[in-house]
């Protein structure tokens, strides 16, 4: 093998790393777990990084919930503010998904769950290639117009809850409208991970953004 | 989709300087255009000026910079120019609102650098935005803008 052909074996074997982060309850292990069979369907060789606070309770829930290996997943305790582990030292994280990749080589995929932080929180391109916020609709339909920096950054914005709008007084029209205003028009999509709804989409911008398939 | 997957070099090295300065006389040199924050990704989708559509997907080893060069062939190149980073430089007015502005500019997450008596914060975002966080120590003479600069 040529150095160059070598060097193109070792990018194309490095996995895309993506983050996951957003307010406590949005639904990013909930966005996991509709994504999971969704990129089985599609072949894609995935595995997970979860952080919480002092605990691994969303690792915990990842490994029972039969749609991944539990091997596949490892959890990162923060100890700390949770923004802190994914931007200002993402150590931890960085060191959690080189593990992934070294022991289930080849990966297509590594997501990368924050905890639950508020508006401000934001990934560190060292860490991930591409992160998604998300938030939802019983938060408050004025969460986009706040213009917090995960909301305002994110390479993709969830609004998710979707079918809770009319329960808690929240336009969906408007909340999307006003959310890729702020965003100046870079994507906004809306789910349900209850049910799948949205989750399609949300699997092709991966696909396409990082995955980069056709 | 063009694939790119490696750093060939950078523009500046004469070898492939020489080469790039060929082919761009036939206008066969492509750019990709970053901010400084997305080079550090190793993978991502863009177009270049004329269109290409590209798909960049780093060994998690390399690192973009401006010049770096993904495409170096007879009938094309591509090449990646990062646009400067702006800065908005802040003069505080004695040794107590220096200490308060570093707080402030810390507790925003904001990236700065020190020149002298001025912090710079890099603008990672409309240059408004950060004026109104800044509102307070503008108004009362805490701190002045001062020296506007661009550059890494």
């Amino acid at each position: 093998m040529t150095a160059e052909a070598a060097h193109a074996a070792e990018a194309a074997a490095s996995a895309a790393r993506v983050g996951i982060g957003g307010p406590v309850g949005s639904g990013k292990t909930a966005l996991i777990e509709g994504l999971l069979p969704l990129f089985h369907a599609r072949g894609t060789s995935l595995a997970i990084v979860t952080n919480d606070l002092v605990t691994q309770e969303d690792a915990e829930r990842l490994q029972r919930s039969g749609l991944i290996r539990p091997e596949r997943v490892v959890g990162v305790e923060a100890g700390a503010c949770p923004h802190t582990v994914i931007r200002e030292d993402p150590t931890l994280n960085i060191e959690a998904a080189d593990l992934l990749e070294r022991q289930l080589r080849p990966l297509d995929l590594i997501l990368i769950e924050s905890g639950g932080d508020n508006l401000a929180s934001t990934f560190s391109l060292d860490l991930v290639d591409y992160w998604m916020f998300v938030i939802d609709v019983s938060g408050g339909g004025d969460i986009p117009r706040k213009r917090g920096p995960g909301i305002v950054r994110a390479d993709l914005l969830i609004i998710n809850k979707s079918d809770l709008a009319p329960h808690v007084g929240v336009d969906l029209v408007l909340m999307q409208t006003e959310a890729s205003a702020v965003r100046d028009g870079r994507p906004v999509l809306l789910t349900n991970c209850r049910t799948g709804e949205g989750l399609d989409r949300v699997a092709d911008h991966l696909a396409h953004d990082v995955l980069m398939e056709a | 989709m063009l694939r790119l997957t490696r750093i060939i070099g950078n523009a500046t090295e004469p070898a492939i300087a020489d080469r790039l300065h060929a082919l761009d006389h036939d206008g066969r040199v492509e750019t990709i255009t970053l901010d400084a924050a997305d080079t550090a990704r190793k993978r991502l989708r863009v177009a270049t000026d004329k269109g290409t559509d590209c798909a960049v997907a780093l060994a998690r080893s390399e690192r973009l910079a401006n010049g770096a060069v993904l495409l170096l062939e007879d009938a094309r190149a591509v090449v990646v120019r990062m646009r400067e980073t702006v800065w908005l430089a802040l003069a505080p007015r004695d040794m107590a609102a220096a200490l308060e502005l570093g707080y402030f500019c810390g507790n925003l997450h904001w990236r700065v650098r020190f020149e002298g008596a001025l912090v710079k914060v890099a603008l990672d975002g409309p240059r408004e935005s950060y004026l109104a966080r800044l509102a307070q120590h503008l108004e009362d003479g805490r701190a002045r803008l001062a020296d506007e600069g661009e550059g890494e």
